[in-house]
């Protein structure tokens, strides 16, 4: 017991020395020894929300090749050749062949649809992130590479109502604040009837703001119900099925995401740019 | 394609604001890509009264005026000889901006002020006179805007929609565009369409052959006497420019108008240039024959084959069928009689013949989406009723030449279907309202029978129908409503998700993730030492620097690599990617993985063990330490990577599969990139690595008995190497080793430092075992290796 006394004095006495605690004292605002950890390019995070957000709705991620027959990037999606919607995206072909067949670089991530489907018997909802080429001169909104997600949902009585019920949530989810959803009449051969697609400004909520110009929406992407002619072709019964599909611009999201300004950054591999993510 | 406003409004009727029409095409019909007033107010130049002209004191052929605008005075110098006092002349004065972005400022002409510039027609941007500063009209009034006194119409507004593809029959025209309109107003469309019937009066100097009916399906002819080739009358010309279209003359000006109203392109011959005999003329429409020539309207002569159809008059060819006429048959100013054509020809013959020869034309971007045959005739009349007006033509008489007429087609429509896709009940009432609209007749029968008017080439299937009658009536009317299904849980994709775990863990070695282009050049084979036989290759390059398909990821993390040593000096990346390699001519897919590493002091070898550091974190990380090895490439040197030092490449494999390499790149590449740093990369197959890191991590118990190490310092031979050392301890020491490091290392004198760690499963090792064990070792490395252990 004395022995534990006489310690414990000398370790108070100790303590209260002055020397020994100026020598302990250092300068915390020095700063500290990184290891670096890395950043991935916001195309990853974006495309990962996006995972998420779809897999948690029961949808299956599902992905192809990113060089296509010409059969599955055209014929199969309604677009036989000379149909002059194959100009509404300028391809890039190939100079190679597989077995006297055309070959392109996906100009759509459409192109997968055909190829699921043939192995696959709706009911099926599936999302197909990926990389997509398209030969168009490059500016800040445009590049010839670029990121697109699908959506595929076929089975008995789709209707339109769907689509915009499962845009609203995704976007709701994806963007953290309520989304409204707004089609407008377009056209894709692959979609009838087809939309354009608008969601409430995520800045304004839809009242009109700086950020969407006043125009209290913003243009997202293509949408509509599967056209027939595409199930025929993967060889569904004409008008057993219904369903719905539509493809957005991955870059479209992680810009307005995180406010970035010039699409041709994702693909500049500049650590200064990706360092900030 | 651009469209007056005031054009639709004429035809459609509609009472509706430019804004609010805009409005209602882009919620039910299409995209309205611009809606802007028509810039015709001639930027504000105003009408002013020339009250004195003065010789210039120091140039002889220029002129001080002065000039009244109402109110003010104003001296303009003028180079002009046509004026005289009192005349009233167009007058920019400064801060007025002309056409070509022209900016009139107050200047010295001189020695002479000069505020102001009196215009001549053409800088009005009006014609193409210059040959004098333009008169006015007496009545005009000093101050008033001149757009007044030259009969322009500057309340019109320009709409520019985006036409896609299924539309393009109908709506690439002003009447297409208005009937839209009427549709959505809920307004029958009532343009006359049903009057524009070809007069019956036959041709005695025109007789028209189709010889390929595939390609032509119908084509009407027209001999149009007396005509006087002037300028066009100002609306016309206005209309014109409004979409964008120069004014040529009346003729050639009427035929496009015709087309912007209806969506008719039409064309107009001088019969003198294309006649064959005593006055008569045979139109012959007909494949080209190989390597038969035309000269076009722009000058450009081209030569032709079978593919492609020609107009010609037997022997020679008038006109490329559908997307130019020739040079030698068109209008020119002492033109009296004309032949006009109105025909249909085959959508995909003229988009392959246009493709081909490169030309697009406004005839062929409208060709080629099909257009309605039964168009021809009301283009036809009502060309002939314009030309009437305006160049003073007598018809002489028509050739219509129609072998196979096109009558509606019938679309069975179920009532029921449309509402479950559409997913909302459209009443009915409205519905067939709806159709009756669209000028479609129906007769309810089990399903409702559609009968289509010609006009929509488009309405083919059901759902086509649907899509009308659900946008006419109104998307926004559709309710959201949740998918009622099996909640079943999403399927896994594992590649998706080991691919996350790679990048995770990447992240945590810290390294930053980078996105590159599919594609490198000519230029990168050549600096790689690439053979171009194994790359697949772009046909339509962006540029050349992108014509083939990447089959190495590293070609363009080095260029990642040279721009980051701008701005870093030590950095590690990755990539995760596809590419494609040519094998016996067929593409291969990969999914690869690719790391980079440069380092700050990058000295001998640093950087390469560093990066091999890198990998074994993430392998082992994966569960695959055990067993896998960074072997030395078996010299095959197409197996090689040519770009990698040779001398420091290792392939990466776990027993007898090979998932990818790593080492330096060459010196000789690193020069040609202007990299001036050691580059070192590794490249691993993904799925390859997802099968090998399938098996599941098994626990080991943690060792109750106490681990004892020793060091060995030593002197290593050159031509040994470390897993050699490695191997041989563990095998002299058999179960008795658990690890074997290598803590330490001069590089000049090939000394290194291992430390062992030893241990037993069943007992506490007791220091005589354990000195017997590591004297064993001691003499084998002395023995079979000649190592030099330093004591």
């Amino acid at each position: 017991m004395e022995i534990l006394d006489i310690i414990n004095g000398k370790k108070a006495d100790l303590s209260k020395i002055g020397p020994d605690a100026e020598k302990e004292k250092i300068d915390i605002t020095i700063p500290g020894k990184k290891e670096g950890i890395g950043h991935l390019n916001p195309i990853s995070i974006v495309r990962r929300d996006i995972e998420d957000i779809f897999m948690g709705m029961g949808f299956e991620i599902a992905d192809g090749p990113e060089i296509e027959t010409e059969f599955y990037n055209f014929d199969a999606l309604n677009m036989p050749k000379n149909h002059p919607a194959r100009e509404m995206q300028d391809t890039f072909w190939l100079k190679d062949k597989k077995g006297g067949e055309n070959l392109a670089m996906r100009s759509q991530t459409s192109a997968v649809q055909a190829k699921y489907m043939e192995k696959h018997k709706p009911p099926l909802r599936i999302i197909v992130p990926g990389k997509c080429f398209r030969r168009e001169a490059t500016d800040t909104t445009h590049d010839h590479t670029f990121y697109q997600f699908e959506a595929l949902v076929a089975g008995e009585n789709i209707n339109v109502g769907h689509l915009k019920q499962v845009a609203q949530d995704f976007f709701s989810q994806f963007f953290q604040k309520e989304i409204k959803v707004r089609l407008r009449p377009s056209y894709f051969p692959f979609t009838e009837p087809s939309f354009e697609f608008d969601i409430t400004c995520t800045v304004c909520g839809g009242v009109g703001c700086r950020a969407c110009k006043y125009n209290k929406w913003l243009e997202l992407g293509g949408a509509g119900m599967v056209n027939q002619n595409v199930f025929e072709a993967v060889g569904y019964k004409r008008n057993q099925y219904t369903g719905f599909a539509w493809g957005f611009g991955l870059e479209r999201l992680a810009m307005m995401k995180y406010k970035i300004d010039d699409c041709r950054l994702f693909h500049s591999g500049d650590l200064r740019f990706i360092r900030q993510f | 394609m651009k469209y007056s406003y005031n054009w639709l409004k004429e035809l459609s009727g509609t009472k509706l604001s430019p804004e609010k029409a805009a409005e209602l095409l882009t919620m039910h019909s299409f995209e309205i890509e611009g809606l802007e007033k028509s810039n015709n107010d001639l930027g504000g130049v105003i009408v002013g009264e020339i009250l004195e002209i003065t010789k210039h004191p120091n140039a002889d052929r220029l002129q001080v005026t002065k000039i009244s605008i109402g109110k003010e005075k104003l001296q303009i110098v003028c180079g002009a000889s046509n004026i005289e006092i009192g005349q009233k002349v167009p007058v920019a004065t400064v801060g007025i901006i002309l056409p070509g972005n022209f900016e009139i400022r107050e200047a010295s002409i001189r020695g002479v002020k000069s505020f102001g510039m009196l215009c001549a027609q053409d800088e009005l941007g009006l014609g193409n006179d210059h040959s004098g500063i333009l008169i006015l009209d007496e009545k005009a009034k000093a101050g008033e805007l001149v757009q007044k006194y030259l009969g322009i119409n500057d309340n019109d507004s320009v709409l520019e929609i985006k036409v896609l593809p299924d539309r393009a029959h109908d709506i690439l025209s002003h009447a297409g565009v208005a009937r839209e309109l009427s549709i959505l107003e809920k307004r029958k469309f009532d343009y006359a369409f049903d009057d524009l019937i070809l007069p019956k009066k036959i041709s005695k100097k025109l007789k028209v052959e189709i010889r390929d009916k595939d390609l032509c399906k119908r084509y009407i002819g027209a001999v149009m006497e007396n005509i006087k080739i002037v300028e066009s009358p100002q609306w016309l010309k206005e209309r014109l420019e409004i979409c964008g279209l120069r004014s040529i003359n009346n003729v050639v000006d009427a035929t496009n108008y015709v087309m912007l109203e209806l969506g008719q392109p039409l064309h107009a011959f001088d019969l003198e240039k294309i006649k064959t005999q005593n006055e008569k003329c045979d139109i012959i429409v007909r494949r080209a024959k190989n390597q038969e020539e035309i000269i076009l309207l722009d000058e450009n002569k081209i030569k032709l084959n079978g593919d492609n159809l020609l107009i010609t008059n037997g022997d020679d060819a008038l006109a490329l069928a559908g997307i130019m006429g020739g040079k030698n048959s068109g209008i020119t100013k002492n033109t009296k009689t004309i032949v006009l054509e109105a025909a249909s020809f085959d959508a995909v013959n003229i988009r392959k013949t246009r493709m081909a020869l490169g030309l697009n034309t406004d005839s062929s971007y409208r060709f080629e989406k099909d257009i309605d045959p039964n168009l021809t005739e009301k283009a036809m009349v009502r060309l002939l009723e314009i030309l009437e007006h305006i160049a003073d033509g007598k018809l002489e008489g028509i050739a219509d030449i129609y072998p196979k007429k096109i009558n509606s087609c019938v679309v069975n429509l179920d009532l029921e279907y449309a509402n479950q896709l559409l997913g909302e009940k459209v009443p009915e009432k409205e519905l067939l309202n709806i159709l009756n609209l669209l000028g479609i007749s129906t007769q309810k029968k089990k399903l409702l029978q559609c009968a289509i008017p010609t006009y929509r080439l488009d309405l083919r299937t059901q759902e086509d129908l649907i899509e009308d009658i659900g946008r006419i009536w109104g998307y926004e009317k559709i309710a959201s409503r949740p998918m009622m299904t099996e909640v079943l849980p999403a399927k896994i994709n594992e590649q998706v998700f080991f691919e996350r775990k790679i990048q995770d863990k990447l992240l945590g070695l810290g390294f930053d993730e980078v996105y590159n282009y599919s594609f490198y050049g000519v230029d990168d084979l050549e600096k790689a030492g690439l053979i171009k036989k194994d790359h697949l290759q772009l046909r339509n390059p962006m540029n050349p620097d992108q014509e083939f398909v990447r089959a190495e990821l590293a070609i363009n993390i080095l260029k990642n690599v040279r721009e980051n040593l701008k701005n870093f000096s030590e950095f590690g990346i990755f990539e995760i990617g596809k590419c494609y390699a040519l094998k016996n001519n067929k593409p291969v897919e990969k999914r690869n993985l690719i790391l980079a590493k440069v380092l700050g002091k990058d000295g001998n070898s640093e950087t390469f063990y560093n990066l091999k550091g890198a990998v074994e974190d993430l392998l082992e990380s994966l569960g695959i330490s055990e067993g896998s090895t960074f072997g030395e490439p078996k010299v095959e040197p197409s197996e090689i990577e040519k770009f990698m030092n040779p001398v420091r490449v290792a392939k990466i494999s776990f027993g007898e599969n090979v998932v990818g390499f790593m080492g330096e790149i060459k010196q000789s590449v690193l020069e040609s990139y202007k990299i001036s740093k050691r580059v070192a990369v590794a490249e691993i197959n993904l799925e390859k690595l997802r099968k090998a890191a399938e098996s599941l991590i098994e626990y080991q118990p943690i060792n109750k008995f106490p681990v004892v190490s020793r060091d060995i310092s030593m002197v290593v031979p050159r031509e040994v190497r470390y897993l050699e050392i490695e191997t041989l301890v563990k095998k002299t020491g058999g179960e008795l080793i658990d690890s074997v490091l290598l803590f330490d290392r001069f590089e000049a004198k090939n000394s290194m430092a291992i430390r062992i760690e030893m241990s037993a499963k069943d007992r506490t090792l007791e220091s005589a075992e354990i000195d017997a064990v590591m004297e064993k070792i001691v003499s084998r490395l002395e023995k079979d290796l000649k190592v030099e252990i330093r004591k």
